[in-house]
């Protein structure tokens, strides 16, 4: 699409990384610069400016994992403090729709990344494993918005699919020295396996002129 | 009386989580087995027949997978001359069709019951062309007797009768998130396609006209042809449906094609009104103005039919709100309402095909939280049966209607070329829409949907009544048009319908997988709303996901609080939906398939289902001779297994509560106690399935073949049971002495009476006792005789009250037998005769109170002892849950429930479920002694 300016280096850099084409990383800066308040980086309290972003039920989640290193694929752990532009480039290709022109291979490559993704949102405490807690704090948030169930029922929907998630991942549990310790990111695959997440992970880029002004 | 309804009205809605494969091939493991143990002399082969008799009459009892499957089921097999003639209404659950997005492996209940008998031709051959073939079958028999033909299917009667079942069924019942994820596509195909495809056919035809290849007989204008081609060109959603439903393409493109075929009545019926009115004024009378009336009356058409479809459906969902004094008339509102919406779509010339389709959406949300769970289920068979029904109809009389000959006047170049161009002309639109499609589209639609979708264009009932509608006088070639109709049905539905499916299989289209929605997933896709919603914040594009994460907001904000109940609305979550679901689905599971909380193994389970119910009762005949000891000496290994299964029954059933009421109202049903028979199983299992998962956490629990290992092992030993896999058996007498307690200190004797559950007893024999009872137990029915009021020889012989740990060894060595309620006023009476022989009361009562002890005490240390102290803890949940909860709906008139439900908490506290092992002993008693 863009191919035909002559890019900077460095954004044909960044479109090589991220599979964003040029217009749309011109349209993410944009929206990155009025985030971060034509800073270079963003930071977390960025975040609180977003409109409509606060009735997020799980925006936590959402925001810590824009700051997750586990996702901006570097090697070490823990959380950033602040992101720069190819950081937050590299969050949002996570949600980049398959391409038609993808091979097997690389849809499998592509879905598995979007899970981890997820998944990383869901382990918090970095250990490769949902526990049961985490799983629970999940749950607690997501219902956060219905004022009318307590805390008490995302504990038991969060006990039962744990329970559903053992069942599914170890088979029956039977032997007696088994626990079911948390979903791995095995498991995690495993559970994911009914949902056509490529298909359904995804936001548009494109044609976001009308509202990247604006707000 | 009281009864007989009991028995009609024992549909019940299944959790909607589950799902049912298509035939009975596939047989859906647990619950056939489920049923199986219910069904008595069912056989494999009687399904079909159940199936059809169930669409038949539709009413017939199909007991579902709701708690009440086990009362009913008591129920039936308490009434043994019933039984075998019953064939197995349980068995018909499994047939019971699931809401709509299981359409494609469910559908609606068997749309035809006379060819469901050969799944081999309905498997190859859609039953549309089976119907179609048959009404002709019938139409040419009718002609050779009658000389004419007697029935036609009349377009007044298509369209005020037999059209809006369907399509209210196919609204509501349509995947709403599906539908509108995808409204963009379905639209463009509806409007786009269908003026391309009737102006192109249209032109095209008149082209051929013009060139003088059709018969000089077809008296026919521009504007003739333009009329055909806008009646011709619509799909119809009747035969997509019936076709796509046996072709289980995947959801998008199944969703793309329906939604289209639904949506462009709007633009068919503006575009037929048009041009018939063009046609009868004659093309020297039309003005310029007219044109643009007719592109201003196709907006007026389409936006005033979904309209009146909304403020319908507005109103529905109100009405309903207020309904709960009227249950019984709660699905009456829900067809009246859609019907007039149909029909004042009609009378103002609105798109009633949309009012109605808009109108089932929109109002499902509502209403399905309003009305109680009855309602819902005669909501959903109904609708299906109606639909069903009318479709039936509609292809019969397609056929029939075929063979009068008088209507027809054949020209081979307007059908062929007909023929030619629907298909050119709809391949074509489907190609270059796609095009322009795919490029807003974040999944694009390939090549192999766009064949499909091209291909599954399919005409029908709707073009032949429009042109059947056609004015004679006006229409010269009207003859002729009837008769490429009837062929460009009978083409579509017949040979497209035959070939759809091969050539699905061979283009390999993605099918749509079939599997339970579960916790897991519902969870993900939930958090994914929201993560999207998020990043579409961030990014700054408001797009689909931004906006329907501020409908939801303003759904929860307003509407919801305004059409839902309070009681409905305060529960109402998708999650939480889903969670109650499995949990009642589990309960089933459980018993029967070594779900994900195995069952202990037992020997032969699926022999034992057939055997234990059945021939209890065959041997004991009829409700007179009551005492199974006379009949059943021999300690046969169906005998263990009939232990077993009471065993497994007795720990996992719901004990329904008793209510006959000899009364009869058409518009008031006595109290739904459907409802709080599903919390209170529903608790009680996630009780149990907590307990479980718990002792797994802490390695005790044992496996199947150590399980074993100790049945064998320990005869009378008083190993502590929370080692037994079959642990949870013990918790639910507790909770059932519970409820008795709750229910003493609230309500008189009688109402205790009347709410006291079906007690099953199982009837352990021993060899000394035999031999003695016999005699006694011939006499049948004394009159109600005094029995004393102690604990009974059964009560310390029957294992279900007795200790857990003594389990194994009847289940191994004695002779037990299940009793239905109905048999136990002969049973304890002959026990009573025993009483001497019997241990004294006292002795026993202490026992007992141990034993009941046993399980909380058992617990506690192990818990403390192996289990990190939060997890125990977390793990008491649903006992906070449920009280809290509970308290929550206080004001709502559930009071009664609530303290049913209490007593389900009570695990928590010792203390008072030892105590409360006494008042049961006397309701027991007392109960006995009232019958």
């Amino acid at each position: 699409m863009g191919s035909a300016h002559s890019l900077p280096a460095e954004m044909r850099a960044l479109a090589d990384k991220t599979g964003f084409t040029s217009d749309q990383i011109e349209h993410l800066h944009r929206r990155f610069k009025q985030l971060s308040n034509d800073k270079p980086t963003l930071r977390k309290e960025h975040f609180d400016s977003v409109p409509d972003l606060e009735f997020n039920p799980i925006r936590c989640k959402i925001v810590q994992a824009f700051f997750d290193r586990r996702n901006l694929r570097q090697e070490e752990d823990g959380l950033a403090d602040e992101i720069n532009f190819e950081d937050f480039l590299t969050i949002m290709s996570y949600f980049r729709p398959i391409e038609p022109d993808m091979d097997e291979e690389q849809l499998q490559r592509f879905r598995t990344n979007k899970l981890k993704f997820l998944f990383h949102m869901y382990d918090s405490d970095h250990d490769g494993i949902i526990t049961l807690q985490e799983y629970r704090k999940v749950v607690e948030e997501l219902l956060s918005g219905n004022p009318h169930l307590e805390k008490g029922a995302a504990r038991s929907i969060a006990d039962g699919a744990m329970l559903e998630a053992a069942s599914i991942c170890v088979g029956q549990m039977v032997g007696p020295n088994q626990v079911y310790e948390g979903i791995t990111f095995d498991d995690f695959l495993k559970i994911w396996r009914g949902i056509d997440i490529e298909t359904k992970m995804h936001v548009r880029f494109l044609n976001m002129e009308p509202i990247a002004h604006c707000c | 009386m009281a009864l007989d309804k009991e028995g009609s009205e024992t549909e019940q809605g299944p959790p909607a989580a589950l799902r049912v494969p298509p035939g009975p091939s596939v047989r859906p493991g647990g619950f056939c087995r489920a049923g199986a143990a219910w069904r008595g002399v069912g056989e494999r082969g009687s399904w079909q027949c159940s199936l059809s008799l169930q669409k038949g009459a539709a009413c017939v009892a199909v007991l579902l997978q709701t708690p009440a499957l086990c009362s009913r089921g008591w129920e039936m097999v308490s009434q043994p001359a019933q039984l075998p003639s019953e064939p197995g209404p349980p068995t018909g659950a499994a047939f019971c069709r699931l809401p709509w997005g299981k359409r494609g492996s469910a559908g609606r209940a068997g749309p035809d019951p006379i060819f469901h008998l050969s799944r081999k031709v309905t498997s190859v051959v859609p039953e549309s062309c089976l119907l179609i073939l048959l009404g002709l079958g019938l139409g040419g028999i009718v002609l050779a007797v009658a000389k004419k033909a007697e029935y036609q299917l009349e377009p007044n009667m298509f369209f005020l009768f037999l059209l809006p079942p369907i399509v209210l069924d196919s609204g509501y019942f349509m995947p709403s998130r599906l539908f509108f994820d995808n409204i963009g596509s379905i639209l463009t195909y509806a409007v786009v396609g269908t003026l391309w495809n009737s102006f192109a056919t249209g032109m095209a035809l008149w082209g051929l006209h013009q060139a003088g290849l059709m018969d000089p007989g077809v008296k026919a204008e521009l504007m003739d042809f333009l009329l055909f081609g806008s009646l011709i060109s619509a799909v119809d959603p009747v035969a997509v449906l019936a076709v796509f439903e046996e072709v289980h393409v995947n959801e998008t493109l199944f969703i793309i094609v329906f939604g289209e075929s639904l949506l462009n009545d709007a633009v068919t019926v503006v575009l037929y009104k048009v041009f018939n009115s063009f046609v009868e004024l004659g093309p020297a009378h039309i003005h310029a103005m007219d044109y643009v009336k007719g592109v201003v009356s196709f907006f007026l058409v389409s936006l005033g039919g979904t309209a009146v479809g909304l403020l319908f459906a507005f109103l529905l969902a109100l009405i309903t709100r207020f309904t709960k004094r009227v249950r019984i008339i709660e699905p009456l509102f829900v067809f009246l309402l859609a019907y007039v919406a149909y029909l004042a779509a009609e009378m103002v010339s609105l798109s009633s095909i949309l009012a109605v389709t808009f109108c089932g959406i929109c109002c499902k949300k509502y209403v399905e939280a309003n009305i109680s769970q009855k309602s819902r289920t005669t909501v959903k068979y109904t609708m299906k049966t109606l639909a069903s029904s009318s479709e039936t109809i509609i292809f019969m009389f397609l056929g029939i209607s075929a063979v009068d000959t008088s209507k027809w006047a054949w020209d081979t170049t307007l059908v062929l070329g007909t023929l030619l161009f629907i298909l050119l002309f709809r391949a074509v639109g489907v190609v270059l829409q796609t095009y322009v499609l795919n490029h807003f589209r974040l999944i694009p639609l390939d090549r192999i949907d766009q064949v499909v979708m091209s291909y599954g264009g399919l005409r029908g009932a709707v073009a032949f009544a429009l042109v059947i509608l056609l004015d004679g006088a006006k229409v010269k070639a009207k003859d002729y048009f009837v008769a490429t109709t009837i062929v460009v049905v009978f083409f579509t539905v017949i040979v497209q319908g035959l070939t759809i499916k091969p050539l699905v299989t061979w283009l390999k289209v993605k099918r749509s997988d079939h599997h339970k929605p579960t916790l897991n997933e519902e969870l993900h896709e939930h958090a994914f709303d929201h993560i999207l919603a998020a990043v579409e914040d961030i990014v700054g594009h408001h797009g689909y996901h931004y906006w329907r994460d501020k409908w939801e907001q303003f759904d929860k904000k307003y509407l919801s609080q305004l059409l839902m109940r309070k009681s409905a609305y305060r529960l109402r979550d998708e999650i939480w939906d889903v969670y109650y679901k499995l949990n009642i689905r589990a309960s089933w599971l459980e018993g029967t398939r070594g779900g994900p909380l195995a069952l202990p193994s037992m020997p032969s389970r699926t022999s034992m289902s057939e055997s234990s119910v059945t021939n209890l009762l065959r041997e004991s005949g009829s409700g007179a001779c009551l005492d199974l000891q006379v009949i059943d000496t021999v300690r046969s290994r169906r005998d263990k297994e009939d232990a077993v299964m009471h065993h497994v029954l007795r720990g996992s059933l719901y004990k329904p509560r008793r209510r006959y009421k000899a009364s009869y109202s058409r518009h008031f049903i006595s109290p739904d106690k459907q409802e709080r028979q599903d919390k209170e199983v529903f608790r009680q299992n996630m009780k149990r399935r907590l307990e479980t998962f718990k002792s797994t956490k802490h390695n005790v629990c044992s496996s199947k073949s150590k399980a074993r290992l100790k049945e064998k092992g320990r005869k009378k030993s008083a190993a502590p049971f929370s080692n037994h896999p079959l642990q949870y058996l013990a918790a639910a007498p507790v909770l059932v002495m519970v409820s008795s307690d709750e229910e003493e200190s609230n309500s008189s004797e009688t109402e205790r009476e009347d709410d006291e559950g079906i007690v099953f007893i199982a009837r352990a024999t021993d060899e000394v006792l035999q031999g003695k009872k016999t005699p006694g137990s011939l006499d049948v029915c004394p009159s109600p005789c005094i029995i004393p009021p102690s604990p009974t020889l059964a009560e310390k012989e029957l294992p279900w009250k007795g200790d857990q740990a003594d389990l194994a060894v009847y289940v191994s060595s004695e002779t037990t037998k299940i009793v239905p309620v109905d048999m136990q006023k002969a049973w304890n009476q002959s026990i009573s005769s025993l009483e001497s022989i019997a241990s004294p009361p006292g002795i026993e009562t202490g026992a007992q109170h141990k034993r009941f002890t046993c399980p909380v005490l058992e617990e506690q240390p192990q818990s403390a002892s192996q289990a990190m102290p939060e997890q125990s803890s977390c793990f008491q949940f649903p006992s906070h849950v449920s009280k809290s909860s509970r308290s929550h709906s206080d004001s709502s008139p559930d009071g009664i429930e609530q303290q049913e439900l209490q007593p389900l908490m009570a695990a928590e506290e010792p203390s008072r479920v030892v105590s409360s092992a006494e008042p049961r002993w006397l309701i027991q008693f007392n109960r006995a002694s009232h019958l």
